[in-house]
């Protein structure tokens, strides 16, 4: 096996956060807010810059979430469940509040989940071999051959 | 490398914090923000209800069938008894988990352990009364005698049954069916265990009867400290009373020697009755109150007991207007959301087909009709708790005088637990008179007492056997059965009301009612042997009861259960005032040919039966002595005109609100000018006076003038109206119904039903004070000549799920009222003994939501 930035590929910004979108619709599907770090970590599998990560991170969970959100609010009274929640902390027919805060979680989740990712993955490919190298101890070695001799004026 | 480390361990920061900040109790939010994530939180709770579904349930026997009506009530179609109870055991953990959960740890003490140690006082009180104790007893007398009477067997079957249900149902707990209640409080529940059973009907027992009026008496007596005061203004006895039982029928006695439950009773009450009477015993002034006042901070399930009443009646085939028998009822409890009761009806062949309302967690139909009778209850408030005032051991305070001898304390070990984890010790220390039930405060420091010594005797301590009434009542075929199983029933004394379609109708007044001796149950005694204190009962064979009254007509509204001239065993009460029984009794022995409709506006009938006696004499005084201000006149016009019903659109009812409260205070000035705390006395004995003219209670006694009946009601006139403009300053119409309004709380106080005005007051129609938080909790008309069509409502719903359909459309019935029919809304309930039957009827798919079909 190779460093893992050498074998999944840079695909660009949209398509990795289309990708973590998938991620945190499919996790978030098991019900279980804490794999949306997960979500976020195998988004950033898709980009190399620390920040991008994040960004890609934040904002697919933050739209999976949202996305969530537009559909239960359509089949499962999202709306009127948030309404009654925040009524518990005094703060009476404000629920979209509440669905703000959840998809910025989400987001938080997703972004830090981004940034945890792509900075173990870098850590990661410190102790694992290039493809290069891979290749290149695979291969029979090579007859020596005489060097040139420069020399400097 | 070492930046790549650096980088992966500062990229744990953000991670964790979130973490830790989404899991860590925010205020009310023990559960964490995490839950408000989209999937597998709250929002899981808004789902729309499955379909039909078939759901394996391991220990039945056959399958199960449950047509799942338009209101979520679910008839269930069982081969066994047992298999019905499972199912109803897993449709009320499904519907009601939450509300049994907390009914449950509330009354074994241990709410601590979901809401935390703020609650832990309630836990103490609970626990020093020991209804869990109580009903670990009792579950331990069913198990042992269940090899001696089959309807003991019969019954603890049932019970496991249902445990087995609910269980069934918290196993498969999913996050969208785990209440959002307990997402919020981070709880997860246990599964019940039998005894859970035992300690919900022990909860209903001490609601319904578990009042310590003792302390409230001595409390009065003594700031009074005027015994012929006292006696006037606080009687046991409320005049202008309409007993419930006028005819008495005893059955026979060696039929029945027993008292209920098998309790040991005398028929010669006179050898106690001519006993000496022991001294009351007078607990410390500060510690009295610091009872009264704790007692009255204790959560209680079912609400104050001053608020827990009731009414029923049946009507015989020669009042009705179909020849038979018509019985009514709507049992009078706070009011909470979900409901206390919950719909559900069982048809087992050949064994049962009873429908009604059962108390979640409870495999019981407890008021209702089957295929011959129906039933339904009201509270019989006799006092059956008395404080005992041991005398302790000065060099031993766990010990006390008993017969010569110092005798210990039973101590039992009951630590409470809290969410926080922490474990509170505390013991209860009970003798032979029953717990200690100021082991729970520290109050001792407070006066001479340093140990708890006020023993609590209460029939409902103990084994008691309800529930084997219960399994018995609903499987009746006839008047003979009822009365047989009701044998059994010996906690809570009840006034049980009944009509069959023989055409008899009967009020039963059934439980277990003490004989004293030595004492009169009214004020904590001393009882050094055991010669004091509840020695006996009355025999079950001459508990007070109507049987086919020469009148046609039974009834009950919680007061005087009986005239004690006519008795030969002492009822202490207090019992209710009886403005409702009065007008109940009116409407039916005034109306021929009643009819199911009557009935229904009967149920809904406002007239303030206070109103109707005192205004005349109101409006007579300021006739006579009235001095023309105008603003007082036109009040007094309004009053003049008013029909004494309590319409929420009216402004009488208003004036008669402040008016009835001015002259209570105008009368009552010697009980205020002694302490301003004394409740003032109870509005009969304001009529009394009224009435009569009580020349010294109408006196002013802090002015030179002797003030007369007339000069006192027209300075409450005045007095009534000018608190009124001034707490109305803002709502001149001052319209009944912009104050008087309904609002049903949530158990968790996550939200509310309501909101809107309410009909009533003091009145059939019951709904007291301004903010109406208790009244009919559900509403029964069944009616014998055709009991497939018999009719409830209850202010709720069947689903304790706040986003659920089935959340409020109940009470959308229950408080629906037709201004033309005069009549409140009502469901029919539905009666078909088989499942087909039922899809037959429904033709065009309104009657059945769905199916849940249960497989072994």
């Amino acid at each position: 096996m190779g460093k893992i930035d050498d074998t999944i590929p840079d695909i660009g910004f949209l398509a990795a956060l289309v990708l973590t979108i998938v991620f945190g619709l499919a996790l978030q599907l098991a019900g279980d807010w804490k794999l949306m770090l997960i979500a976020g970590a195998l988004g950033a599998l898709f980009v190399r810059r620390t920040r991008i990560a994040f960004l890609v991170g934040f904002l697919g969970v933050g739209i999976a979430w949202s996305i969530l959100f537009v559909y239960l609010s359509i089949t499962a009274q999202a709306m009127a469940v948030a309404d009654i929640f925040i009524g518990l902390l005094g703060l009476y027919g404000l629920g979209i509040l509440v669905i703000v805060i959840s998809v910025l979680i989400g987001a938080l989740l997703g972004g830090f989940g981004g940034i945890l990712g792509r900075s173990l993955y870098e850590l990661l490919d410190e102790f694992l071999p290039s493809d290069s190298e891979e290749k290149k101890s695979s291969l029979p070695e090579p007859e020596p051959v005489e060097e040139e001799v420069t020399t400097e004026e | 490398m070492k930046r790549k480390i650096v980088n992966l361990a500062l990229s744990f920061i953000g991670p964790i914090a979130l973490i830790v900040i989404l899991s860590m109790p925010i205020g009310p939010l023990t559960g964490g923000l995490g839950i408000i994530q989209p999937v597998g939180g709250i929002f899981d709770n808004g789902a729309p209800e499955p379909g039909s579904q078939t759901i394996t349930l391991t220990g039945l026997d056959a399958e199960v069938e449950v047509v799942i009506d338009y209101l979520g009530i679910p008839h269930i179609y069982a081969e066994s008894i047992h298999d019905a109870m499972m199912a109803l055991g897993y449709m009320h953990a499904r519907d009601r988990l939450f509300q049994v959960t907390m009914q449950n740890f509330v009354a074994a003490g241990r709410i601590s352990e979901i809401v935390g140690g703020y609650a832990n006082s309630s836990d103490m009180f609970y626990r020093a009364i020991g209804l869990k104790r109580s009903a670990q007893a009792s579950l331990d007398w069913y198990e042992a005698n269940a090899g001696t009477y089959p309807e003991v067997a019969e019954e603890l079957d049932a019970i496991n049954a249902e445990v087995e249900g609910a269980n069934a149902f918290i196993r498969t707990l999913t996050s969208a069916t785990m209440p959002m209640e307990f997402k919020v409080l981070g709880y997860t529940p246990e599964l019940w265990t039998p005894v859970d059973c035992f300690v919900n009907a022990k909860m209903l027992t001490w609601g319904l009867s578990g009042s310590i009026m003792d302390f409230q008496r001595q409390w009065i007596r003594n700031s009074l400290d005027n015994d012929s005061m006292y006696n006037d203004l606080f009687p046991d006895l409320m005049p202008y009373t309409i007993p419930i039982v006028q005819e008495q029928v005893n059955i026979s006695y060696v039929d029945y020697p027993l008292a209920p439950g098998m309790a040991p009773a005398t028929d010669d009450p006179g050898q106690y009755t001519s006993m000496a009477l022991s001294g009351e015993a007078v607990i410390p002034e500060d510690k009295l109150e610091a009872l009264i006042t704790k007692m009255n901070d204790v959560i209680k399930p079912l609400g104050d007991m001053q608020f827990v009443g009731s009414n029923n009646w049946a009507i015989n085939g020669s009042k009705s207007s179909t020849g038979m028998p018509i019985v009514a009822g709507d049992p009078h409890l706070t009011l909470q959301a979900p409901s206390v009761w919950y719909e559900a009806h069982i048809v087992v062949p050949g064994e049962l087909d009873v429908t009604g309302t059962t108390f979640p967690g409870l495999p019981a139909i407890l008021i209702g009709h089957n295929d011959h009778v129906a039933y339904s209850f009201t509270n019989v408030g006799a006092d059956v708790a008395d404080v005992f005032v041991e005398q302790l051991n000065p060099a031993n305070p766990d010990q006390y005088m008993y017969n010569g001898a110092y005798r210990n304390f039973t101590i039992h070990q009951e630590d409470i637990h809290t969410k926080e984890g922490t474990v509170i010790p505390f013991n209860v220390k009970e003798s032979v008179h029953g717990p200690c039930i100021d082991s729970i405060w520290t109050t001792y420091n407070l006066d001479s007492e340093d140990n708890p010594n006020l023993a609590m005797t209460w029939t409902g301590s103990g084994v008691t056997h309800e529930m084997i009434a219960a399994g018995l009542f609903m499987k009746a075929d006839n008047l003979d059965e009822f009365i047989d199983a009701m044998y059994w029933w010996d906690s809570p004394a009840q006034n049980c009301v009944f009509g069959d379609d023989a055409g008899n109708i009967a009020m039963l007044v059934v439980g277990r009612f003490p004989v004293r001796a030595g004492y009169t149950g009214e004020f904590p005694v001393t009882a050094l042997n055991d010669s004091v204190g509840m020695v006996s009962n009355i025999p079950y064979a001459y508990n007070p009861r109507e049987i086919n009254p020469s009148r046609g007509f039974v009834q009950s509204a919680n007061q005087r259960t009986i005239a004690p001239d006519n008795y030969g065993y002492d009822i202490l009460g207090p019992q209710a005032n009886g403005y409702r029984a009065r007008r109940i009794f009116y409407l039916l022995d005034n109306n021929d040919g009643i009819s199911v409709d009557d009935m229904k506006r009967f149920q809904a009938d406002v007239v303030e039966v206070r109103a109707e006696v005192i205004i005349p004499y109101v409006i007579n005084a300021w006739d006579s002595v009235g001095d023309g201000n105008t603003t007082i006149s036109d009040a007094v016009d309004l009053l003049r005109t008013w029909n004494y019903d309590m319409e929420p659109d009216l402004v009488a009812p208003t004036i008669w609100m402040y008016l009835l409260d001015a002259i209570h205070e105008e009368t009552f000035d010697e009980i205020s000018s002694v302490d301003p705390a004394i409740p003032l006395s109870r509005t009969p004995i304001l009529e009394e006076f009224i009435v009569t003219n009580n020349p010294y209670y109408f006196d002013d006694h802090t002015t030179v003038p002797v003030e007369t009946r007339d000069e006192i009601l027209v300075r409450s006139l005045f007095s009534a109206i000018d608190t009124l403009s001034a707490e109305w300053e803002n709502e001149p119409n001052w319209v009944y119904g912009n104050r008087h309004i309904i609002f049903i709380d949530h158990l968790a106080g996550f939200t509310y039903i309501g909101g809107g005005p309410r009909r009533g007051q003091n009145t059939i129609d019951v709904a007291s004070g301004w903010i109406v938080t208790h009244g009919p909790s559900t509403r029964l008309i069944a009616d014998l000549s055709n009991i497939e069509i018999s009719y409830m409502a209850y202010p709720g719903g069947q689903s304790g799920n706040i986003f659920s359909p089935h959340w409020e459309d109940n009470f959308a019935l229950w408080n629906s009222f037709n201004n033309v029919t005069k009549q409140h809304g009502y469901h029919v309930m539905y009666f078909y003994t088989t499942a087909d039957a039922f899809r037959s009827a429904d033709t065009n798919d309104s009657m059945i939501e769905r199916t849940i079909t249960f497989v072994p």
